[in-house]
């Protein structure tokens, strides 16, 4: 009976959310398109779509030295930079989050909760504001030009938002699996190792993540810390396409596909964990 | 050996103390029922002998030696969970293995004895499954399986049937009961079921209020409850109880209806609560009148929902009789069943029972 105005509701539904895909995509997939284009093609008129002869020679400008002619940066080093920055806070984050998510999930200690909503509260800051503070802190300290002082400020930004998931996962594991553990004969470290973390890995994945993609794309402060070159990041080295005097569209394309890989890499592997977390969650055993 | 011996337990959160002063000597292979309502302090006495709970003043000693201060890990102690608590990433065979596995016991050594502990529960064609993939009665046999694999000196039971059907729960109590009779493995059982508590107990603690109520066999609570508080727990359906007081040898009600002959050591005028089980009437010429509200055959018996002047009682009788709701029946209380307390202590008043 009300089979077909239902079957209609969500074609219609899925109609709007293609047209917004297709909007919030295209220019996206243009640039991707445009990678493989030459610089006689993309000044062409009328604009072609597809590339009449697929090249990859934006992609070995990017990584040979020979082509870098003085315009382009170092781009093999961007991408080093930007992994081991990504990497290392995530580490970090997931680390210490699990830590400080398992205090507040399972000890007791005056203002525990206090202290979990003020985490979130944290959030609330925009960035912007703490910019110049924070060059101010770094310069004192000595890192305002250095891959470490963005892995130490990636990690305190954050930190507070990965405790908070991991926390709240962690609340939901029963305590009684622990107590089992410990009636087993574990540690409170093997009961947190063999039984606890196992069962949140799905948080653990979503708030590594969650981090290492806001790590990985942040461009303030790693554009007013790094100055040096051989420092600087990959979001830093696309918003360098725009200072050249001739835009190049075809090197813009290639870099911005090398930067969205990893993006797209993590969320194709870790949405397995998110969603196999989100069931865990919904079927009560 | 697992013999276990409580001195003067006390538990306070902050201000509030839960357990106030608990003794209890459970012998070893005994298999004791902490039976209470919620919030009588029975599964946080549970959890201090386990060692999950630390205790602010007492001692607890297993085989003679003062434990209170070891980790659970070092108590050679193992417990069930009310929610089974089973590893939800592990197999049925690593959740038994956990335990020995942590010990570092030689692998074939682990197969072994999680086989045997396997064979004993059936649980046998079950060992690759993970817990999700198991009925309620599986998951806790797994969990019993855990526990026994590590051959400890005590099993404690937390609840441990009460997420399981009725159904269920009839089969998997006798099978702790024939399991128990197997290993005879020192037991402390917490249950709010009464029923539960009188099917297996070989000893019953009855908790309330922090306070240990009474200590005795199934039959010793049942027949000689110390309290109006044992007597209405223990037993289904509860005691009936009326407030009477003794008057020229005879309990008399506030209706003035007699209950029946004062027992030894009611004084004439003293206050006194008249306690009786539904079982223990039986219809009569004369006696207390009742006018019958609810009748309701279950085949085997008969209960029947009574109204009197001074409340509403319950008679069982395993008797076809023929009587519908309006009627008026008389009851008389069979010789030496009746209970007699104190109205203020509600503690029983023993003389008489011991005389009849």
């Amino acid at each position: 009976m009300n089979e077909t105005p239902r079957t209609l509701y969500w074609l219609a539904l899925s109609l709007v959310g293609l047209v917004i895909a297709i909007y919030i995509l295209f220019p996206i997939f243009w640039l991707f398109l445009a990678s493989f284009k030459t610089q006689a093609e993309l000044a062409a008129l009328p604009i072609s779509f597809w590339p009449e002869a697929p090249t990859l020679d934006a992609y070995k400008a990017l990584f040979s030295p020979t082509h870098q002619k003085g315009q382009l940066l170092d781009w093999p080093r961007l991408i080093g930079n930007s992994f081991f920055i990504a990497i290392s806070s995530t580490i970090l984050v997931v680390f210490f989050g699990t830590l400080a998510g398992y205090a507040f999930a399972r000890l007791h200690f005056p203002g525990r909760d206090l202290i979990l909503g003020g985490l979130l509260i944290s959030r609330m800051f925009q960035g912007a504001a703490l910019l110049l503070p924070t060059y101010r802190l770094m310069s004192m300290i000595g890192l305002q030009d250095s891959p470490i002082g963005l892995v130490l400020l990636y990690s305190a930004f954050g930190l507070p938002f990965a405790t908070w998931i991991i926390a709240s996962s962690l609340r939901e594991i029963p305590r009684e699996l622990e107590e089992s553990a410990m009636m087993d004969g574990a540690s409170r470290l093997q009961s947190m190792a063999l039984v606890v973390l196992p069962l949140a890995t799905p948080a653990l994945i979503t708030a590594a993540m969650w981090h290492f993609v806001g790590a990985w794309s942040e461009f303030a402060f790693a554009s007013i810390l790094l100055e040096s070159n051989e420092n600087k990041t990959v979001t830093i080295g696309l918003a360098s396409f725009v200072e050249l005097f001739t835009l190049e569209f075809q090197f813009v394309g290639a870099a911005a596909t090398i930067v969205a890989l990893p993006i797209m890499l993590v969320f194709f592997f870790g949405q397995r964990y998110f969603t196999r977390g989100l069931l865990a969650g919904a079927v009560k055993g | 050996m697992g013999s276990v011996a409580l001195r003067n337990i006390r538990k306070s959160y902050g201000a509030v103390e839960v357990l106030h002063g608990i003794d209890l000597d459970i012998a070893d292979g005994e298999f004791t029922v902490l039976v209470g309502p919620s919030g009588c302090g029975k599964s946080t006495l549970l959890r201090s002998i386990a060692g999950l709970e630390t205790i602010s003043n007492g001692e607890i000693a297993l085989d003679g030696a003062v434990i209170n201060k070891l980790q659970p890990k070092e108590r050679n102690i193992a417990m069930v969970f009310q929610n089974y608590a089973l590893y939800p990433h592990m197999n049925v065979a690593k959740n038994m293995a956990f335990s020995l596995r942590l010990a570092k016991q030689p692998k074939d050594e682990i197969d072994r004895k999680v086989r045997d502990a396997a064979e004993i529960l059936d649980l046998a064609p079950l060992l690759d499954r993970y817990p999700r993939q198991l009925s309620g009665g599986q998951r806790q046999r797994v969990a019993m399986g855990r526990a026994i694999v590590r051959d400890p000196e005590v099993f404690l039971f937390d609840e441990p049937l009460s997420n399981l059907d009725a159904k269920l729960r009839v089969q998997m109590r006798a099978e702790i009961k024939e399991l128990h009779q197997r290993l005879k493995t020192t037991t402390i059982y917490v249950t709010h079921d009464q029923i539960e508590a009188m099917t297996m107990a070989d000893k019953i603690v009855v908790m309330r209020g922090g306070h240990v109520e009474q200590i005795g066999s199934p039959l010793e609570l049942y027949d000689r409850p110390a309290s109006v508080f044992v007597a209405g727990f223990i037993g289904s359906p509860a005691m009936n109880f009326l407030p009477a007081a003794a008057t020229g040898g005879t309990l008399v009600t506030k209706s003035s209806v007699s209950v029946g002959k004062a027992p030894a050591g009611v004084d004439e005028g003293r206050s006194v609560i008249a306690g009786f089980r539904p079982e223990d009437l039986r219809l009569a010429d004369s006696g207390m009148p009742a006018k019958v509200v609810v009748v309701e055959p279950t085949g085997a018996e008969t209960q029947l929902m009574l109204r009197m002047a001074d409340g509403d009682i319950v008679f069982t009788t395993r008797d076809r009789i023929s009587v519908g709701p309006g009627d008026t029946v008389h009851l008389q209380i069979e010789p030496g069943k009746l209970h007699c307390f104190d109205a203020e202590t509600e503690a029983a008043i023993r003389q008489d029972a011991a005389g009849q």
